[in-house]
């Protein structure tokens, strides 16, 4: 009985232990909960481009084709990691429609930004309040959507993008 | 340069301690020599973490930790505090607490040396897995690969003085725990005398007092930095930190009672072994990143594989010990119904339960998620319907556990108790029969009151006033408890009867809270060195002439594009009035009100205790 006792909290570590291990080894990461928008409609946007406010897209212009979406500013330093994968995709895909949402930017900071690495979008958004990124449930820039031509999101990848997870989770997708 | 010198003397240090954990099987060290190189090893961690935090001081940003943390145009309180602003600044932080506890415990007297040495061999084992998980997957002192001429910044939410300190205080806490367990596995080892039994308590009290300042500080943070107008939100972070609190306190307890039991003995190291692996592991849940919050920095798996690696080996090392090198069993408890021995076994049971209750609450959706892949969160309701009515019973006992005899089932002046109780519960049935009724009001006033009467009555029937330094270390059992009840008084009130009001306001409007009239005075923008604020400025109670001021709103901070909340709030005795500015619309302010009643009463109880765990240290 006595040795019972004592015994029992090294299974309770045991347990613990294994759970947790588990746990981090299925790559599972608190910061990126998975979305509830998965194979959802996409939320209704508008919102007019960076270059021109009068040039407007709507979430019904992006119907009828595979469209990238792509949450990104000048003030996000992972941002700019990701940045060059967008001209291989690009080059890679060119029936992929790059859809670009300039999140709480300012619109000189964010032109500028294209300017020196480059604006591989087809239209690049602005979002200057966060209303859309709201709307799509961002948790933190950046943020990447792959919508299909229902018009339903079918992926989502929060953080960076890398090559790993074009290759592996993007491309068979596309 | 300074990150050269932090690197190397961090790496020197852990030599030593592995040279020391060595060689003590090889060679016998001379006393002096011993305890010469562990003194010289702790500063050597010192001088690594003094390095760090310099490096921070001078905005040093050829320092990968620094540029990624800091900013040159923090004000100089945040640069130092930037130092445990982040992972792995935090982590040699932990590392230098860890060193100088082994520091001042190198210098006890009246101490049999084998046994500290002892002591010292198993800290400085800790310090060698701490040591190598820093360098290994934490190191603060990287090189910036980058040539830059700024930092990215402190998260501004931490950018404030109370959390400045409440890291190392809470720190302070959790690595004190590993002192005691060094201590309680080395007497397991020796198994000679109980001697150690007394130097564990002075540090068990410490490791208590730090944490709970510790702990209350976070929680003060959260009360006015949040802007959600509690002090406890059962976060996970919160639950880690309470569990080691709880069983801290039992492990108190159970040192200040025991009187060469063995099965209290036996209880004790399993209790020395749980706080410290609960430390270890509240470490693990927060650092691997398996929670998230405030506190968890950038999530890298392999860090959180190292760390339940240590988990594991030292919990696995503390309870195999445990195991294999039991005390000898000799001499029996002396249970009756009700004396001291019986309610502090009673007492402790209740504490392990609640700890277990919260312990199963933070890792169930650990399970869950691994098991059905669906995430959960464990919160509030599940941990009040729980642990509290689990503390209940123990707050009950508490309330006359001082005056309880050893020997017998007597309570001395019980007549007094009983009549104090039936006042009390009239006067608290009154005032709720007038106040609205609320079953959990009712019992949280009347036990808090209960406690803080049973104490004053058990200081003045038992023992004679005067105002000698030993009389307050023999009433301190007493007030530590006044404490508690002063502070289930002001949980009590600040949960159960909070009050909420919403207002949508222009600028010059007035509105009414609790009768008195408030006048929303004017929107300010200022430019501060590191921010923008944006401040609400509230005048309280405009009819008398000495109105207050009251200053709600938000800051902006440029550097990380965040914004933080700033609640207004109006501290009186009796209440907090907290002011929470929400967003514009139509040229209208969302303002929200909320009247905690008795929040100060918890920060007085919590001092209180403070208090007390410095006389019980203070006491031979």
């Amino acid at each position: 009985m006595n040795r019972v006792f004592i015994l029992t909290p090294l299974m309770v570590l045991l347990i613990i232990c294994v759970f947790s291990l588990a746990y981090l080894l299925s790559g599972k990461d608190p910061n990126k909960p998975p979305s509830a928008l998965l194979n959802k409609d996409v939320p209704i946007f508008e919102s007019s481009s960076l270059y021109n406010s009068k040039d407007i897209i709507k979430s019904k212009d992006i119907k009828n084709k595979k469209t990238l979406i792509n949450f990104f500013a000048s003030w996000c330093s992972p941002c700019k990691i990701e940045h060059p994968l967008f001209f291989e995709i690009r080059k890679k895909h060119p029936e992929l429609y790059l859809l670009g949402f300039n999140h709480k930017d300012l619109t000189s900071d964010a032109k500028k930004y294209l300017e020196d690495d480059g604006n591989p979008y087809d239209f690049v958004g602005v979002d200057s309040d966060g209303l859309i990124a709201l709307e799509f449930g961002v948790f933190g820039l950046p943020e990447t959507y792959l919508i299909n031509e229902d018009g339903k999101i079918i992926y989502k990848f929060m953080g960076p993008i890398t090559m790993d997870v074009l290759k592996n989770e993007i491309e068979p997708l596309l | 340069m300074s990150s050269l010198v932090g690197f190397l003397s961090l790496v020197f240090a852990i030599g030593i301690n592995f040279y020391l954990f060595l060689s003590r099987y090889i060679f016998k060290f001379q006393k002096q020599k011993f305890n010469f190189f562990i003194r010289f090893s702790s500063l050597l961690t010192l001088l690594s973490f003094f390095s760090l935090m310099y490096a921070y001081v001078v905005s040093d940003f050829s320092n990968y930790n620094v540029f990624q943390n800091s900013h040159s145009n923090k004000p100089l309180i945040y640069k130092i505090s930037g130092t445990w602003g982040n992972h792995e600044g935090s982590m040699l932080l932990w590392l230098s607490i860890l060193s100088i506890f082994s520091f001042f415990f190198s210098f006890t007297k009246n101490i049999d040396k084998s046994f500290q040495r002892l002591t010292l061999i198993i800290q400085s084992l800790l310090h060698i897995l701490f040591g190598l998980f820093i360098v290994f997957t934490s190191n603060p002192f990287l090189v910036n690969s980058i040539l830059v001429n700024e930092g990215l910044g402190l998260n501004p939410i931490l950018q404030d003085p109370g959390l400045a300190v409440h890291p190392p205080i809470l720190y302070g806490g959790y690595v004190g725990y590993s002192i005691v367990f060094s201590i309680a596995i080395a007497g397991l080892f020796q198994n000679t005398d109980d001697e150690w039994l007394y130097v564990a308590k002075k540090w068990s009290l410490i490791s208590w007092t730090l944490l709970t300042g510790g702990i209350a500080l976070g929680s003060y943070w959260a009360y006015y930095e949040l802007g959600w107008g509690g002090w406890w939100f059962w976060d996970p972070v919160e639950n880690i930190s309470l569990m080691p609190w709880i069983a801290g306190l039992a492990l108190v307890h159970s040192l200040m009672m025991v009187r060469g039991e063995q099965a209290i003995k036996k209880w004790i190291v399993f209790l020395s072994i749980l706080c410290f692996s609960l430390s270890v592991f509240g470490t693990f849940l927060v650092r691997s990143g398996i929670l998230t919050s405030v506190h968890s920095f950038a999530a890298d798996a392999s860090r959180g594989i190292f760390i339940l690696l240590i988990f594991f080996i030292v919990t696995g090392f503390g309870f195999l010990v445990f195991l294999l090198k039991e005390p000898k069993k000799s001499n029996d408890l002396n249970l009756l119904f009700i004396n001291k021995v019986s309610a502090l076994v009673i007492n402790n049971i209740l504490m392990i339960i609640a700890t277990l209750t919260i312990l199963l609450g933070t890792i169930y959706p650990i399970i869950i998620e691994v098991m059905y892949n669906k995430r959960i969160s464990v919160g509030g309701p599940y941990f009040n319907a729980t642990v509290i009515p689990i503390m209940i019973p123990g707050f009950l006992l508490m309330s006359i556990a001082p005056i309880l005899s050893w020997q017998t089932n007597k309570i001395q002046n019980s007549k007094k108790y009983v009549l104090g109780f039936i006042i009390l519960s009239i006067l608290v049935s009154i005032q709720s029969y007038f106040l609205d009724f609320n079953t959990w009001g009712f019992v949280g006033l009347l036990l808090g009151f209960w406690i803080i009467l049973a104490s004053i009555i058990a200081i003045f029937s038992s023992y004679k006033v005067k105002f000698t330094i030993r009389f307050i270390q023999i009433i301190n059992p007493h007030i530590a408890h006044i404490g508690v009840g002063i502070a289930i008084v002001g949980i009590t009130c600040s949960s159960v009867f909070q009050n909420e009001l919403d207002f949508n306001l222009n600028e010059g409007d007035k509105f009414n809270v609790n009768g008195k009239i408030v006048l929303f005075e004017k929107i300010e923008t200022t430019n501060q060195i590191n921010f923008q604020s944006l401040r609400g400025k509230f005048l309280f109670d405009i009819e008398k002439n000495q109105s207050k001021e009251i200053q709600a709103g938000k800051n902006f901070y440029p550097v990380s594009k965040m914004i933080t909340s700033e609640a207004g709030i109006l501290h009186q005795w009796n209440k907090d009035i907290y002011l929470i500015l929400g967003d514009q619309k139509n040229n209208e302010w969302f303002v929200k009100v909320l009247i905690n009643p008795f929040v100060s009463f918890i920060w007085l109880g919590v001092i209180i205790m403070i208090y007390s765990g410095l006389i019980a240290v203070s006491r031979r």
